[in-house]
């Protein structure tokens, strides 16, 4: 702030007060300012002024041999499986020149494109979010995209990953990749704690709480060794699916606080209470080398842990410092369950290309495509002498068809025994399903979930709120209103 | 002035201008007094075009990313926006409504007061106690300045990366240093209670920033002022209160007023810290206004129940920073008056 100085004369006072000539120039500024404003913004606005025509009304010809440019979002083909796959696609579509945006997918970025009228013709999206797009009329739904290129899209994917795409009846995604849960043990902690890898089960829910106290190390309030970790809360729904709740009802409206989800959350509580509480536990996983030479197996941090297939793959190059063993995530019947999240292709509403995008995302996940992946993948495996570990594709049929011609057996017996069990959970797949605000029930249920475990509400009441938030955004939504 | 003065000498006569100029061998203006002021205010005219020229490159950038922006974000927050079609139906007050009727809103911004209240004093203590050790440096006060401006200068995301590790309730050097001096340091980014003071620690690593500016402040008080005042036998706090902030308090108001500005709008450290990842894995606690603002833009694509959001914080944070312009212009001193 600098010192302000006071007119002391008349003519002072007349130099810093406008006339009211000056005055008149301002005010008329000033309107030409917003006029121009409101002009200008109509005017950057292409999505104002020629709204997408509706599928139904554009009546795109999927069937046609595709031509002219594509402009794929979020695909990105960094390692030998997403560059066979494009690969592949590509010499279906010669006519087509294809460019990849190979940054993740961002609902921020999408929305400014979508304002602006400048789309990609296809983007590659969490399979959460698609519902949420369908929604908001920004995809396009795709049946007859399938239908065109002769796909049923039930029979060819797993039902569960298309129910995680279908809104309001309608199909609005090529779904990729199924990359189911199991619990990844270390028999080497199992053995020296004197318990036996049929102990490990999730039917009985208190004795997975008793198991976990006793394979847990802790040095004062801190874990050392977790005994038992459930991935909570990224892994809340499917524990609160598997106990026989759900997050959400088949069309889509949030279902957070029924009885079996606040038994759960109850559960979840007693679990990580009998491993040093939530925040230890958090900290303690957050300052683990998750990837590198010092990763929970190696180190013995970890007794049993739920793990996605991938990471599978992540310890195969550690297989010489590990001692591990699979198994599946039952239900209390002992069923196997096999559950996870993944991606999909959606055309955008607005895409200028769409039959290109539908073949390229019918072409990138279509069997053929999948064993490019699995003959390049087996490549580099057997250059690098590591382990394969499989692909898991969203597809029943190519994940067979994979499996079959390329993962034979590493000679390693306790990868092998790991990589059948991830392959033998898939019989039973399952996910949350779709829900225009997916990610909002997602992240009502996080919340619910961690100030729970912090001990700062209990599970009815983190519940209750939980289920209010979503419901007041489901009633915002155009599937609930 | 010397054109003043003839015209007051020869304003009466008869022989007008030339023949006072000829009297005072000055050049005689060619213009009566009224059109005097119509040449001053053409000159004037010419010196705002000018002016308005060299300031341009902002003034476009301020009309066109500031004033269409906010003005287009008022009309969207009567609508409702859709933006697959770019179409808005009018939604009179109804997302001002909704945002009144929302807890979370609530719930946000009793965050965001909380951090504003935690933060602003701490940086400003903080950032004074820095100025006032630097002033005092003689030899190598530039390294030691830009040192300590450094860390302003640092992305946010790659402060975060480093506070992620710092932070750490198990292996975090935050709390082996909390260790050393026998306090147990909390779960600063998994206990909800911690989360709000992890975001100010994060904060005031860009303290550097208020530090500048209360230094030069520090280097503009007047060092008679403090000669006198020993003189007359004040201690170094005396001085300190009685000489030093009354003469830095404007500019302690400045970082105060845009301080608060800034916290109010509190977004990418809790963003980086607990949303990184797409799912939260964040409580509640995490959940400032701007975050809030941000999901219902980003994720429900809620446009006009975020731009009512957005000017309803505008209206706070006017508000606020009245109630605060009205308390400085009573208690900071400015030199000249006020």
């Amino acid at each position: 702030m600098t010192a302000t100085h006071r007119p002391t004369t008349l003519d002072e006072l007349h130099r810093l007060r406008p006339n009211p000539r000056q005055q008149r120039l301002r005010r008329g500024l000033a309107a030409g300012v917003l006029g121009l404003g409101l002009l200008g913004t109509a005017a950057c606005n292409p999505a104002a002024q020629n709204p997408a025509p509706a599928p139904e009304e554009g009546g795109t010809d999927f069937a046609s041999a595709p031509t002219g440019s594509l402009l794929v979002s979020g695909y990105n083909p960094s390692d030998e499986v997403a560059q066979s796959r494009a690969d592949y696609a590509e010499a279906q579509l010669a006519e087509v020149e294809i460019s990849l945006d190979t940054t993740s997918f961002d609902t921020q970025k999408f929305a400014a494109q979508a304002a602006s009228g400048d789309v990609p013709d296809l983007i590659r999206a969490d399979r959460n979010l698609v519902a949420t797009l369908a929604d908001q009329e920004l995809v396009q739904p795709i049946d007859e995209c399938f239908a065109a290129h002769q796909v049923a899209p039930r029979e060819y994917f797993y039902p569960a990953t298309v129910d995680d795409v279908t809104y309001d009846g309608a199909v609005y995604g090529v779904p990729e990749f199924f990359q189911p849960s199991a619990l990844l043990v270390n028999t080497r902690v199992l053995e020296q704690a004197g318990v036996s890898l049929e102990e490990v089960s999730t039917s009985d829910p208190q004795a997975v709480v008793e198991l976990g106290e006793r394979l847990t190390e802790l040095d004062g309030d801190n874990p050392t060794r977790l005994g038992f970790d459930a991935d909570i809360p990224g892994s809340a729904a499917m524990w609160m699916t598997l106990r026989g709740g759900a997050v959400q009802a088949p069309d889509g409206r949030p279902t957070l606080d029924t009885p079996e989800n606040v038994e759960t959350l109850t559960w979840m509580k007693e679990l990580m209470d009998a491993q040093g509480g939530y925040p230890s536990i958090k900290s303690f996983k957050d300052s683990q080398d998750v990837f590198g030479d010092a990763n929970p197996y190696v180190a013995d941090e970890v007794a049993v842990a739920t793990w996605a297939q991938w990471y599978v793959n992540v310890l195969s190059d550690y297989a010489d410092d590990i001692e591990l063993a699979a198994v599946p995530i039952t239900d209390a019947s002992g069923q196997p369950f096999a559950w996870a999240g993944g991606s999909a292709f959606a055309i955008p509403t607005a895409a200028k290309n769409p039959a290109a995008a539908c073949a390229w995302a019918v072409e990138v996940t279509s069997t053929e495509a999948w064993m490019a992946a699995g003959e390049a993948r087996a490549a580099t495996v057997e250059e690098e002498g590591s382990i394969n570990t499989g692909l898991f594709t969203g597809s029943p049929v190519a994940d067979q068809a994979v499996r079959e011609a390329f993962v034979t057996g590493s000679g390693n017996e306790q990868f092998d025994q790991v990589i059948d069990t991830y392959y033998e959970v898939l019989a039973n797949p399952r996910t949350r399903g779709a829900s225009a605000i997916g990610e909002q029930i997602g992240n009502d249920l996080e919340n619910a979930v961690v100030v729970t475990l912090s001990g700062e509400s209990d599970p009815q009441t983190a519940l209750t709120e939980a289920q209010a938030s979503s419901t007041r955004a489901w009633e915002q939504s155009r599937a609930g209103s | 002035m010397s054109s003043a003065h003839s015209v007051g000498v020869t304003g009466s006569g008869a022989a007008g201008p030339r023949a006072a100029a000829e009297l005072t061998d000055t050049p005689a203006p060619r213009t009566p007094r009224g059109r005097r002021r119509k040449v001053r205010e053409k000159y004037s005219w010419r010196e705002s075009l000018a002016g308005y020229l060299f300031i341009s490159p902002w003034l476009i950038g301020f009309l066109t990313f500031t004033v269409i922006s906010m003005t287009w974000s008022l009309v969207l927050s009567f609508t409702d926006y859709n933006l697959a079609t770019g179409s808005q139906t009018p939604a009179g007050l109804d997302n001002y409504r909704l945002v009144v009727e929302d807890p979370k809103v609530i719930t946000s911004l009793l965050n965001t007061f909380v951090f504003v209240v935690l933060s602003v004093p701490l940086e400003l203590v903080l950032a004074m106690v820095l100025a006032l050790l630097l002033n005092t440096v003689r030899r190598g006060s530039g390294l030691f300045r830009t040192l300590l401006y450094l860390p302003k200068m640092t992305p946010a995301v790659a402060t975060a990366a480093v506070f992620l590790l710092l932070l750490n309730g198990n292996e975090g050097a935050i709390n082996a240093v909390l260790e050393l001096f026998g306090i147990p340091g909390p779960q600063w980014l998994s206990d909800p209670s911690w989360v709000k003071p992890s975001i100010v620690v994060m904060g005031l690593w860009g303290v550097g920033g208020s530090m500048v500016l209360l230094l030069a402040a520090l280097r503009n008080v007047p060092r008679e002022l403090h000669e006198a005042a020993a003189v007359d036998g004040a201690s170094s706090s005396r001085r300190f209160f009685s000489i030093t902030v009354p003469m830095i308090s404007p500019t302690v108001f400045f970082v105060v007023v845009v301080n608060t500005i800034a916290a109010l709008q509190v977004f990418d450290q809790a963003y980086l810290l607990f949303y990184r990842d797409g799912n939260s894995n964040a409580p509640d606690a995490a959940l400032f206004y701007g975050v809030y603002l941000f999901q219902q833009a980003f994720q429900q694509f809620n446009f006009g129940l975020a731009a009512a959001m957005a000017w309803l914080l505008f209206v706070i944070i006017l508000g606020i920073t009245a109630v605060q312009m009205l308390v400085g212009n009573r208690t900071v001193h400015y030199e000249g008056g006020r």
